[in-house]
């Protein structure tokens, strides 16, 4: 389970995160003393930490940038500010990536794992039940049987494997797909899903995509 | 300074002086001068008036012409003093002196609401940033609770853009540069307008067409996008209700420039508001047609534009389509910091 520090001064907004961000599966802590942030950032020892740019005792980029001296830990900066001048400095002084207040939840999540993910050497291999998915090449491949997914294909199965055993929304798949410029509207979606689900029996997983009704969908 | 306005204004002073010659002859004769002695000073004290006369046109009209030259070239008159070089004459003196306290005034005048302006800016910046933190909070608040109803996410929505308008409306007015130019993506703006209008888009079952926006333009991304939500919202507002919202939207490169074009088929703009669709508070027959306009989208957008320098292009047909088209010039003096 990775763990996400959260530096933000306003308690509800730092509340509200923490709680999106545990129903969504990470460890979080948050800072309550904005008192010497820079030694608290360090001893949190998290994998990530999203950090504010207006606090009350630092500027956040100031803080960054000496973070930056001692450690690597992904940083994603959060902001109210709305000036392009702000994002070039966060990323100048090595934020892995900068979001505007208000940030779509869905939207935060996928860039969090997104860093998080850019840290670990990723195999490009992964495997569900007895097929081997190959990102790389969009493919899944079962006793030399592959079936090529498309770009909207490959995206769906990615994030319905990502989050195996749970229910993933048609509303974040959508979000997924149109952050990935693929702008689907709600038919091309259920078109998609039947494509996907016919490509997944032919290896003989018929019913590995399950419909929740109001829901969303869940990979078995 | 005309010689005959001249004469006018001293008219009284050529009229004693005449009177005082001819007292002066008078006596002399009533006293049996020499005929030739009056004469003489007659002819003396004629020709020191005229002389002193003559010099007294002539510098002032030096003075006031070139006063009046430079007035007419200037397009900032109130830098008049400043050019005027000091006359060798009081009344000169006294004019130059007056206009130079007035300007000063009115310098400290235009300073004070300068100042007034820019602090009133840097509020709404502040006040924009600070009432974005609780609109985080209830956008995040609304996805913990999955109980939420969708209308309030598109409600908090429209908080979002208005706080924007205000945001952009007062950067466009102003005169700081503030804005920075780099390599943007096209793609990667119209790619964030779209997921931002995502709820509202899907809910219409609208079609996005974009094609070809892999290219990088120069401007400032978080005004760009800023446009293209603008735009976005429009295409959104005035839509047909005959039949599904389908926006395209694609870029074209030449040597000199990138044309990004936002196309939509919604109820187009009649010919005879096209002229003033940028125009401030221009709200037009759509406007009018029970939709909530402003008539500030359009002239933001334009003002921001002209602050980028990016050309601006509208063309519309009603009941088919309208298009914008925002050229981007690929300014070698740009690329080179």
């Amino acid at each position: 389970m990775n763990k996400i520090l959260i530096v933000e001064d306003d308690m509800t907004l730092c509340e509200e995160l923490s709680i999106l961000l545990k129903n969504a599966g990470y460890e979080v802590l948050s800072i309550k003393v904005f008192k010497d942030l820079l030694s608290q950032m360090k001893e949190a020892d998290a994998d990530l930490i999203l950090l504010d740019i207006s606090l009350p005792e630092e500027n956040g980029e100031v803080l960054l940038q000496k973070y930056r001296k001692e450690k690597d830990t992904p940083v994603i900066m959060l902001t109210s500010r709305t000036g392009d001048v702000d994002e070039v400095l966060s990323m100048s002084y090595g934020a892995d990536d900068y979001i505007t207040k208000p940030y779509n939840p869905t939207v935060l999540l996928l860039r969090i794992s997104a860093v998080l993910k850019r840290g670990v050497k990723s195999s490009q291999t992964q495997s569900y039940g007895d097929i081997t998915v190959n990102t790389l090449k969009a493919s899944l491949v079962k006793d030399n049987k592959e079936q090529v997914l498309t770009k909207n294909e490959m995206i769906i199965f990615q994030l319905l494997l990502d989050r195996r055993g749970e229910i993933v929304s048609r509303d974040e798949l959508m979000t997924v797909l149109w952050d990935n410029n693929e702008f689907l509207n709600d038919n091309a979606l259920s078109v998609n899903i039947s494509r996907l689900r016919n490509k997944l029996s032919e290896l003989g997983k018929a019913d590995a995509i399950e419909t929740r009704k109001k829901q969303g969908y869940l990979l078995k | 300074m005309r010689l005959a306005d001249y004469i006018k204004d001293h008219i009284a002073a050529y009229i004693i002086k005449a009177v005082a010659l001819a007292i002066c002859i008078i006596f002399m004769s009533a006293f049996k001068a020499n005929i030739q002695a009056i004469i003489l000073v007659a002819f003396v004290f004629a020709m020191a008036a005229f002389l002193l006369d003559l010099w007294e046109y002539l510098r002032k009209k030096a003075f006031y012409s070139g006063l009046k030259y430079s007035l007419n070239e200037l397009d900032k008159k109130y830098l008049l003093p400043e050019l005027l070089e000091e006359p060798g004459f009081c009344e000169g003196k006294i004019l130059l002196e007056t206009l130079r306290d007035c300007d000063k005034s009115m310098t400290e005048n235009v300073a004070y609401y300068r100042r007034q302006s820019k602090a009133f800016r840097e509020y709404i910046e502040m006040w924009v940033h600070e009432v974005k933190i609780p609109v985080s909070s209830l956008r995040i608040m609304c996805h913990n609770n999955p109980e939420t109803n969708k209308k309030m996410i598109g409600e908090i929505k429209r908080i979002d853009d208005y706080i924007e308008n205000v945001l952009y409306y007062a950067r466009s007015e102003n005169a700081e540069k503030d804005y920075l130019i780099s390599e943007v993506s096209l793609q990667k703006i119209f790619g964030s307008v779209a997921v931002k209008n995502r709820e509202a888009l899907q809910i219409m079952d609208a079609t996005i067409e974009a094609k070809d926006l892999n290219v990088p333009v120069l401007t400032d991304g978080k005004w760009l996008e800023y446009m293209i939500g603008q735009l976005m919202a429009n295409s959104i507002k005035y839509s047909s209700t005959e039949r599904n919202l389908i926006i395209s939207a694609y870029a074209k490169e030449t040597n000199e420039a990138v044309t990004f074009y936002f196309k939509d088929n919604g109820i187009g703009i009649p010919k005879e508001d096209m002229a003033y669709v940028f125009e401030k508070s221009f709200t037009g027959h759509n406007g009018r047609e029970d939709r909530k306009s402003t008539g500030m989208g359009l002239y933001i957008v334009k003002n921001l534009c002209e602050r980028l320098g990016h050309r601006i292009e509208i063309s519309s047909e009603v009941g088919e389509y309208t298009e914008v088209r925002i050229v981007f010039s690929k300014n070698d003096f740009y690329k080179m910091k």
